[in-house]
């Protein structure tokens, strides 16, 4: 198994899908944050918390995971990594596995760079910052939701082999169709994968009213909950599938 | 005296495809120190037996082993089984080097064997190069040099010579003829068989997906004595189609037709029956192509 993680993750490393993910995500997350802190005033501790919630890692990771996976298909290199690691149950958890590092480490980078820079303008401009011990807090959430997101992106691109196809249907998913259960529905959108559970475990609170967000450990077991399906729905047609 | 040992064996070997079946019943063995050719017109099974011996499709009935092991039950596949399919493809984006060093990776290959098989296949020169501004007689041997990365017992090529230029198919000959001398077992697939025929110890002949021949190489081409016709014209198409009218069987390369079960005087006749100018014509030694159509009913 450390085998093929090593070899997956030195796959992620050998392209520069991952480096451009990492540069725009670093980008829009540093945008956010320096605009908001140099215009905004009269920050509270709470607002300096979301603010630092910006994290854009949670929205790229995943179409990575999807781009890493039905690209297997869609460059026709499924066959070759098969045939190196012939036990299909493993290779999709080691490659679910480097995702969900690969997550770790995106948002560690976009998380730690937000902070730094947010709090360096805050205190800069005499507005309130918040302790380490906040920040520590805010940064494991951000990481755990990455890196739940990339490898819910793996199991997607293992579902839906067109990549085309996937990434579309997972921005669709994620910037329309959840969206909108979450307004209308938010007792049911509240479980979903790409925002609502995320909101819980990062308890941003997106519906104006805290009542309707699932609590962090809640929304933590929903959101593996995702992960453990999805997993299981891609490795049950990665195992039957004939690779012609 | 010990019975050679067989290394591959595909035992009534089925596989559907809904309602297509694309391999029927297939037998046969592959032997340790010996090339053998897998013969058989495009669409014969030949790529979905291979698959099934690697795991990639299951079988619908029989096996498909090596040394009576199923591939995923090798305990490094890449170590024990290099192989070389058809549709050999890369990330676009991924230089020849770092292909290997993910392939190593997951082999739990040395590093430095990476160095050595970009050496053996003559493109270390191109390593870091991203595979997307390969050629495809380029990206042919990155797909052997990924296959001898274990430096594995096993070799199972599909088509390997395709996109190669002569001199590549000369390399590729000798290549095949190495890695027998010292011992490996090697299975070659090709439609095009004067590919092989200079490189195989044995062959197995199939067509529609039933084994239709199988032995020595000598044992195959002495099967049939017919005839067959090497003849230059300027209108190839018009008689090649006169003589498939007759019933011969005609293979084309070019500008050139080899006329199988007709003499020279025969095709110098219908030739001439057609009104088309001949440039050249002479008899031909009994050949695997002969013994080929012979055995698949294919006519080129």
């Amino acid at each position: 198994m450390s085998a093929l993680l090593r070899a997956e993750l030195l796959k992620l490393r050998t392209t520069r899908t991952f480096v451009a993910l990492v540069a725009a995500a670093l980008a829009l997350s540093l945008l956010v944050v320096v605009l908001t802190t140099l215009i905004d005033d009269g920050f509270e501790k709470e607002e300096v918390r979301m603010l630092f919630t910006a994290d854009f890692s949670s929205i790229f990771i995943p179409l990575l995971g999807v781009i890493g996976m039905a690209g297997e298909w869609r460059h026709r290199t499924i066959t070759g990594t098969v045939l190196a690691a012939p036990d299909r149950l493993r290779l999709l958890s080691a490659k679910t596995l480097s995702y969900a590092l690969a997550g770790v480490v995106l948002s560690i980078i976009v998380t730690v760079t937000i902070m730094a820079v947010g709090t360096i303008i805050l205190s800069a401009r005499g507005e309130t910052t918040i302790g380490i011990g906040d920040l520590a807090d805010q940064l494991w959430r951000n990481l755990v939701v990455s890196a739940l997101l990339g490898a819910l992106g793996v199991c997607i691109g293992g579902i839906v082999r067109n990549q085309v196809a996937a990434m579309i249907g997972l921005v669709v998913f994620a910037f329309a169709l959840e969206p909108t259960i979450l307004g209308l529905a938010p007792e049911v959108g509240r479980f979903g994968p790409t925002a609502g559970a995320p909101n819980g475990l990062l308890e941003v609170d997106a519906f104006g009213d805290d009542a309707d967000l699932l609590a962090p450990g809640i929304a933590l077991m929903v959101m593996i909950g995702w992960v453990a399906a999805s997993f299981a729905a891609a490795a049950a047609l990665l195992r039957r599938r004939d690779l012609t | 005296m010990m019975a050679p040992m067989a290394v591959v064996e595909i035992k009534d070997l089925h596989k559907r495809f809904g309602s297509v079946n694309a391999v029927k019943g297939l037998s046969f063995e592959v032997e340790a120190g010996r090339v053998t050719g897998f013969l058989g017109p495009n669409g014969a099974g030949k790529s979905t037996t291979l698959r099934a011996l690697l795991g990639l499709v299951r079988p619908s009935e029989g096996t498909a082993t090596f040394a009576g092991r199923l591939y995923h039950e090798l305990e490094r596949p890449s170590a024990e089984v290099g192989a070389v399919l058809e549709d050999a493809s890369f990330h676009p984006g991924r230089t020849a080097r770092n292909h290997l060093r993910v392939l190593a990776a997951a082999g739990e290959h040395p590093e430095g064997r990476v160095d050595e098989v970009l050496s053996t296949v003559g493109i270390a020169d191109a390593a870091d190069r991203r595979v997307k501004g390969y050629s495809m007689g380029m990206r042919q041997r990155l797909a052997i040099a990924a296959a001898l990365l274990g430096d594995p017992q096993v070799l199972i090529l599909d088509e390997p010579t395709n996109g190669l230029d002569p001199p590549g198919i000369s390399w590729m000959r000798s290549l095949v003829r190495h890695q027998a001398a010292n011992g490996r077992a090697v299975l070659v697939s090709s439609h095009l068989l004067a590919e092989v025929a200079q490189s195989v110890d044995d062959v197995v002949v199939i067509s529609s997906g039933e084994l239709r021949g199988q032995g020595t190489l000598e044992q195959v081409l002495g099967g049939d004595d017919g005839p067959a016709t090497e003849v230059r014209v300027q209108d190839p198409d018009r008689l090649a189609s006169a003589l498939e009218g007759r019933g011969h069987g005609v293979e084309r390369t070019g500008d050139d037709l080899l006329v199988l079960g007709a003499t020279p005087e025969q095709v110098g006749a219908i030739a001439a029956e057609e009104s088309v100018v001949v440039l050249g014509l002479k008899s031909r030694a009994r050949s695997l192509e002969a013994a080929f159509f012979a055995l698949t009913g294919d006519g080129g």
